[in-house]
């Protein structure tokens, strides 16, 4: 018996380029087309992942995954949720109106850009994605949309008295083309790379220190979003399950999950046509909606279904999309006085979390030693580490200079586009790791 | 496929040489949620890839209908006319190569009742430690089949299957982890599901760590880590030619312990890359990377290898259909001096929380042990509260006091547990 089935199909082109040290290596476009049908039966889901969809096949995919349907003992139910498909942000600049070699030529400006004085290896990637999304349901919901997606990355190294450093920027964006202003980028990734070869290794210990927004984003996205996924609430896998509405930060501290926003994770509608919402995960400091599907809203409850995304062809996970934490009311010259001593963390390598132990770690691009509340040397290889529950109250100050970056988040597999973003955060008390000794 | 040779046909009058890469795979699985399965999956890929020379110019391209092969080869030849030429000698001529399968096992087929009876195992094993209890699980079983044809005439096909389960488990707010993985349907799912809940288990309520220096050993999943996002690019022939690798220039020279060797073996039979053939047709060969310590090459393929004047190493891979193959490893085996790793006091590390965010060049890292606790006399003594740990690959490959003599698969690598010595922990 089905209950419920649904279809997303995903077609669409890539275009990735590549230059390597002033080398063209590749420019080209490629093709793809995936689908994944889902269907619940008598208890949980079936579910089919073809390549090459055709629509006359897919009576024959829903009684496939029928039949895997009958693997499961877990009985599925999924909550109500409106239905809403949100307008697709019309591009200012369009990529698809530029030609290939225009691309190349651009994206070779910005690697350019990249090199200089003891710059040993430049290297610069765009990427372009445009995709239709087509969604059907045995609820008759159908929807279609296209939404495309670009941007790019440079790295320069750079090498001196046996130090080799790297500086890295990027730049991505939803129906938009950052590849048009990029040199800048190029720029500041040689910037970055020569002067962290006078950087000192950064020492460990526990200390204050000043997050920027960039970092900060990431901070958000690994100390509190991931444990606030529905699906990892369910398992029992989150230290926030059953929390909801203990305090776990400082009063002033939001932070919200918002794919309806026209940043780097908009979804126009979610993964299982569910209208996309701002869902406030930490209110006021205290932990007040989880983010869901269908079913882990069913299951766990507290919080808004509209968090469903998935890799096409993939099934859909819990997922964030534009993650942030609200503006607060000071500065970041009042977070550095206030800091005193401790260290200026800048820019993300990224991080991870164990939701369910509810420890986190990232790393910071670079630093400044903050010494009698200015920032002082540069540091490197830095990276800061805590505990979900009680980080977010060593929060000492909340600055009002919120931006957002862009970056890709994986989880079970599935990378997904995301934007992380924050004010300058100071941090008392904060476990920072390197590689430094006295 | 039949398009293949049409591909080809096609090709050869637009360009001096072309290669067809074609992979078809079916996939069945299932996943636990807590205790119960949840969702059944299978999976029906496919996907083929175009790639065109002339002139030292390469273009790609992919696509996963092979209806619109045209469409593909078009995209392939523009891609062709916009890169910069460079040195190319051609793509290999066929040779004979052993037809023995060496990643294959006949009895093992994608059937949905395997599949269950693999989750239902871990469940069993994971019950032997009652105080975890289980969070997520799954199970997987595939078989997929590769051709790799040329204008030369190569055509090399190969067909391999795959299972794999995996298991994770939570007591209070320690978490553990398990898995395997095989071309052979020989795992042992109720040792998954016994390891995920022992370490649960056992890593409930432990004592903060003074900060300080310790002696570490490290599961294969934390070296695997910590490898895979600084060793192995390091070793990647055009990182090293590019500036991207501090082992860069050093051939001939100590890199490591003198008693530590890597490889890759990519004709140990189940091995995780097994093959005869890599991902541009070039025969596959042992290839000695630190051989006592000493660092003997780096790995290659066809492109890297004629623009820097060195030799394929049968190095290319491909992670799926899609663009262009890289540089990567089959089946690489670590070996150094056994001993009884955990006989003296250290801190075993069983997994780390941020190995990507090494620095890729300098080898420094900054990272948060999982699952940590004291071993001492061969067994697990106490667990120990999570702790960061700085240090440095390439210097960890120097600080080694022994490997185990048991290994495992994690990934590409066949690897031992390690013994390290100075190590900086802030607990």
């Amino acid at each position: 018996m089905v209950r419920y089935w649904d279809l997303r199909h995903v077609a669409g082109e890539t275009t990735t380029i590549d230059i390597d040290n002033g080398v063209i290596e590749s420019a080209s476009t490629s093709f793809f087309d995936r689908a994944v049908i889902r269907v619940l039966g008598p208890s949980g889901w079936g579910v089919v992942s073809v390549d090459n969809y055709r629509a006359l096949d897919l009576d024959r995919f829903i009684a496939e995954a029928l039949a895997l349907a009958g693997l499961t003992g877990e009985p599925v139910e999924l909550a109500d949720a409106p239905h809403r498909v949100l307008p697709v942000p019309v591009p200012s600049d369009d990529p698809r109106q530029y030609e290939l070699e225009e691309k190349t030529r651009l994206l070779a400006g910005i690697e350019a850009a990249a090199r200089g004085e003891s710059v040993r290896n430049t290297r610069a990637v765009y990427s372009e994605r445009y995709e239709t999304v087509r969604f059907a349901s045995s609820e008759g919901v159908e929807y279609a949309y296209e939404l495309g997606r670009s941007g790019f990355n440079v790295m320069a190294v750079a090498e001196g008295d046996g130090v080799v450093q790297m500086g890295y920027e990027r730049r991505h964006a939803v129906n938009g083309f950052p590849l048009r202003t990029g040199v800048p980028c190029g720029e500041k990734a040689r910037e970055t790379a020569v002067a962290l070869l006078g950087a000192k290794a950064a020492k460990g210990g526990r200390m204050r220190v000043v997050l920027d927004p960039e970092l900060a984003g990431v901070f958000a996205h690994e100390a509190v979003g991931h444990a606030a996924e529905g699906d990892l609430v369910r398992e029992g896998n989150s230290v926030l399950a059953g929390r909801i509405g203990e305090r776990i930060g400082v009063a002033g501290l939001t932070i919200v999950d918002d794919p309806s926003l026209p940043g780097f994770g908009f979804d126009p509608v979610d993964a299982e046509g569910v209208a996309t919402v701002r869902t406030e995960v930490v209110r006021d400091g205290v932990i007040n909606a989880l983010l869901h599907t269908r079913e882990t809203l069913a299951a766990v409850g507290n919080g808004l279904a509209g968090h469903a995304r998935g890799m096409p062809g993939e099934v859909p996970l819990v997922r964030m999309s534009n993650t942030f934490v609200e503006n607060g009311d000071s500065s970041l010259d009042e977070c550095l006085a206030e800091c005193r001593d401790g260290i200026l963390l800048i820019g993300s390598r990224g991080g991870q979390v164990d939701p369910g132990r509810g420890v986190f770690q990232f790393n910071a691009e670079y630093g400044y030693l903050v010494e009698g509340g200015e920032p002082g040397g540069m540091v490197r290889d830095v990276s800061l580490s805590g505990e979900i529950l009680g980080t977010l109250h060593e929060i000492a100050l909340i600055a009002d200079d919120r931006r957002m970056h862009q970056g890709y988040c994986g989880k079970g597999g599935q990378s997904v586009p995301v934007g992380d973003g924050a004010p300058h955060l100071l941090l008392e008390n904060a476990v920072v790791g390197g590689s430094g000794r006295d | 496929m039949d398009e293949i040779d049409a591909i080809l046909r096609a090709a050869s009058g637009r360009a001096e040489e072309a290669e067809v890469f074609f992979s078809t795979s079916e996939s069945i699985g299932a996943e636990l949620s807590r205790d119960r399965v949840r969702i059944g999956q299978a999976g029906h890929a496919m996907g083929l890839g175009i790639r065109v020379f002339a002139q030292g110019r390469v273009g790609a391209s992919s696509t996963n209908d092979p209806g619109r092969w045209e469409a593909c080869l078009d995209a392939a030849l523009a891609a062709m006319r916009l890169a910069d030429p460079q040195p190319w000698e051609g793509l290999p001529m066929p040779v004979a190569l052993p037809g023995t399968p060496l990643a294959l096992d006949p009895s093992l087929s994608p059937a949905p009742a395997t599949v269950a009876g693999l989750l239902a195992s871990m469940q069993e094993g994971a019950a032997s430690h009652p105080e975890a209890v289980v969070t997520a699980g799954s199970a997987g079983l595939s078989r997929s089949h590769v051709v790799v044809a040329n204008t030369h005439g190569l055509r090399y096909e190969e067909t391999e299957t795959h299972a794999s389960c995996s298991i994770e488990a939570i007591a209070g707010t320690s978490t553990g982890y398990e898995f395997a993985s095989s071309h052979a349907l020989d795992l042992d799912p109720r040792w998954v599901g016994e390891q995920a809940a022992f370490f649960a288990a056992f890593g409930a309520g432990g004592e903060p760590l003074p900060s300080g220096t310790h002696d570490l050993v490290l599961s294969p999943l934390a070296l695997a880590s910590l490898f895979e996002a600084v060793l192995l690019p390091a070793l990647v022939g055009r990182n090293v030619h590019a500036g991207r690798s501090r082992l860069a220039g050093r051939i001939g020279e100590r890199v490591a312990d003198a008693r530590l060797s890597l490889f890759d073996d990519p004709h140990r039979p189940m091995g995780p890359g097994a093959t005869w053939f890599d991902a541009e047709g070039v025969p596959t060969r042992r290839l000695d990377l630190i051989r006592d310590g000493v660092l003997e090459g780096f790995a290659y393929d066809l492109r890297t290898a004629y623009r820097y004047g060195a030799a394929s190493t049968g190095s290319a891979v491909r992670g799926g259909y899609g663009g262009a193959p890289s540089i990567g490893f089959h089946t690489l085996v670590l070996e150094g001096p056994v001993s009884e790793v955990m006989a003296k006091p250290a801190v075993y590390v069983r997994s780390i929380v941020g190995a990507h965010t090494a620095n890729p060049i300098s080898g420094d890292f900054s990272v948060e042990v999982s699952n940590p606790c004291m071993v001492e006399g061969g067994a697990f003594v106490a667990p120990v509260r999570t702790a960061m740990w700085g240090g440095n690959v390439f210097d960890l490959l120097d600080a080694i006091e022994g490997v185990s003599a048991e290994t495992r698969v994690v990934g590409e690598m066949v690897l031992p547990a390690l013994r390290v010595s100075g190590q900086h922990l802030v607990g």
